[in-house]
């Protein structure tokens, strides 16, 4: 837990370069070497075909809504409400769905599942850069 | 070899539901094993096994043993992970008993969800390693946010609109209006559902579980012996485990649809039975949806029609497919989906006094059903004889 309430990411060793990815404004996945399988989160061994040989592509940034939720209860100290949390399908992989910030309406208002949108950067009170998602251009 | 009626819960313990129990969590566990060991006519020296499931506030199993004062302990799980290991640590039970690495095995969940811990947060540091750091920055962390998140692209993709919601916490107050155990017992209207304030979107209050302190015990031995014990056998027909994937698995396309419709073609061809053979259904539900998606997922309808078949009263009190009979997590209270369990055994038994299912001979329980952590499991209930 942070100083302002919001809980902290924990990376871990798969996870520690995506995250810096991130910080430097660069959304990533991995690639696997053998059968080009896109993947993400970050993981050691390809479940598609069974390969610990990979590397890191960029990904496109674009993608579709999956789903989001409304906070309307504070569930965290300093919690601003209403906020939106989204989840949202990249096109470089149509089984990843990544979740992040909402750059639109903090009330959902506008959001459908399916809306195209693109990713952004924020650094939040605590310095952690994180995704923020708005509707496509 | 199969498991099939080769294990039986013989006794049912539970403590009283308060949002205040005011004694240790292990206190709580040793009541409702106590309870559950009464019940079976066996003394705490008798129990050879311990097993409970765990996130949040527990009973470890190791206290538990030590407590019961179980000399030569021969069977233990003390598994992590939420409701969708509720039915699966009574599955894992009877599968010891049932190959003779023990002979009986208690099973609780004990839990002072509302004095003492909290599940999932609110003010308190939430678990943000493993796929929870990708989203618990956002804020996003606790279990009615994460089960928000499915139940969105569920009402969309099937046209689901949010009464269908309200109606099932409208049924399962009906049904806990005749538990006297129950929590949460004044009968429920769509207007106080709909005037109920948002948690979540699409969450309102009605929506969730209540928190509560609890616990609930079962005794597990095999079949053979059960036949010399005091209270009817509730043999375990089938004991499933499924899942395996999560909101991140690289592999799930189809957010709406649950690990149970994987499990489903499993678990009734093990137990040798199917849907139309279940004469009451005990669905886990932290939330509302779950309820819905469950009868679709394990084949008691087709996808997207659960709304409507709430809706005409068939879950509820008088309908001909009784769901949470006890009134589940929502009004019952939350002991972590053991209480459905417990409750399957009540029903299964002739126990459940003025909501007893007339001969009930054929239960499903079911636990969370995948959609946090990615695992599930589900046992059939069959009364002996």
């Amino acid at each position: 837990m942070s100083d302002t309430g919001t809980p902290l990411p924990v990376f871990d060793r798969d996870s520690r370069p995506w995250w810096e990815a991130v910080a430097r404004h660069e959304l990533t996945m991995q690639v696997c070497e053998r059968c080009g399988r896109r993947r993400w989160p970050p993981r050691a061994l390809c479940n598609g075909c069974g390969s610990f040989s990979w590397r890191w592509i960029a990904a496109s940034g674009q993608g579709t809504v999956a789903s989001w939720i409304v906070n309307r209860h504070p569930f965290f100290p300093g919690m601003e409400v209403p906020s939106v949390v989204v989840m949202v399908r990249l096109d470089d992989a149509d089984d990843v769905v990544v979740p992040g910030g909402w750059g639109g309406q903090p009330d959902g208002s506008g959001l459908r599942i399916g809306l195209p949108v693109q990713v952004g950067y924020e650094e939040n009170a605590d310095g952690v850069t994180l995704l923020v998602w708005r509707p496509a251009d | 070899m199969t498991l099939r009626d080769r294990a039986a819960i013989v006794g049912v313990g539970w403590t009283e539901y308060s949002k205040n129990s005011g004694v240790s969590t292990l206190a709580l566990a040793l009541r409702a094993i106590a309870a559950a060991l009464e019940d079976a006519g066996l003394a705490l020296g008798d129990a050879d096994g311990v097993a409970c499931h765990r996130v949040g506030d527990s009973a470890p199993a190791f206290a538990v043993a030590q407590s019961l004062g179980i000399r030569d302990l021969r069977f233990h799980v003390d598994q992590f992970g939420g409701g969708s290991n509720s039915a699966g640590v009574v599955g894992l039970a009877a599968m010891a008993v049932a190959t003779g690495v023990a002979d009986c095995v208690v099973c609780w969940r004990a839990i002072n969800a509302r004095s003492e811990h909290r599940m999932g947060g609110t003010g308190r540091a939430p678990l943000v390693e493993g796929e929870f750091q990708f989203q618990a920055p956002y804020g996003f962390a606790t279990p009615p946010q994460q089960f928000a998140m499915y139940t969105r692209a569920y009402l969309d993709a099937y046209a689901v609109p949010p009464e269908a919601l309200g109606q099932v916490a409208i049924a399962q107050r009906a049904w806990a209006g005749q538990n006297e155990r129950a929590v949460m017992r004044t009968p429920i209207t769509l207007e106080d559902y709909l005037a109920s304030r948002w948690i979540v979107e699409p969450f309102r209050l009605l929506d969730c579980c209540l928190e509560t302190d609890a616990a609930v015990a079962l005794v597990v031995t095999s079949a053979d012996r059960a036949a010399d014990l005091r209270r009817v056998p509730v043999l375990v027909s089938g004991a499933v485990f499924g899942g395996g994937h999560t909101l991140y698995s690289n592999g799930r396309q189809d957010l709406t649809i649950s690990a149970a419709a994987e499990m489903a073609p499993r678990l009734f061809a093990s137990a040798g039975v199917g849907p139309s053979d279940i004469d009451v259904l005990e669905l886990y539900d932290a939330f509302t949806p779950l309820v819905l998606m469950q009868l679709e997922d394990y084949g008691f309808c087709a996808k997207g029609e659960a709304a409507g078949l709430v809706a005409s009263g068939a879950t509820g009190p008088g309908g001909g497919l009784p769901v949470n009979t006890h009134g589940g997590h929502l009004s019952e209270g939350y002991v972590h989906g053991l209480n459905h369990v417990a409750e399957a055994v009540s029903q299964l038994r002739g126990d459940a006094g003025p909501r007893q299912i007339v001969g009930a001979e054929v239960a499903l329980s079911t636990g969370q059903p995948g959609y946090v952590a990615g695992t599930s499991s589900a046992l059939v209930l069959r009364r002996a004889g």
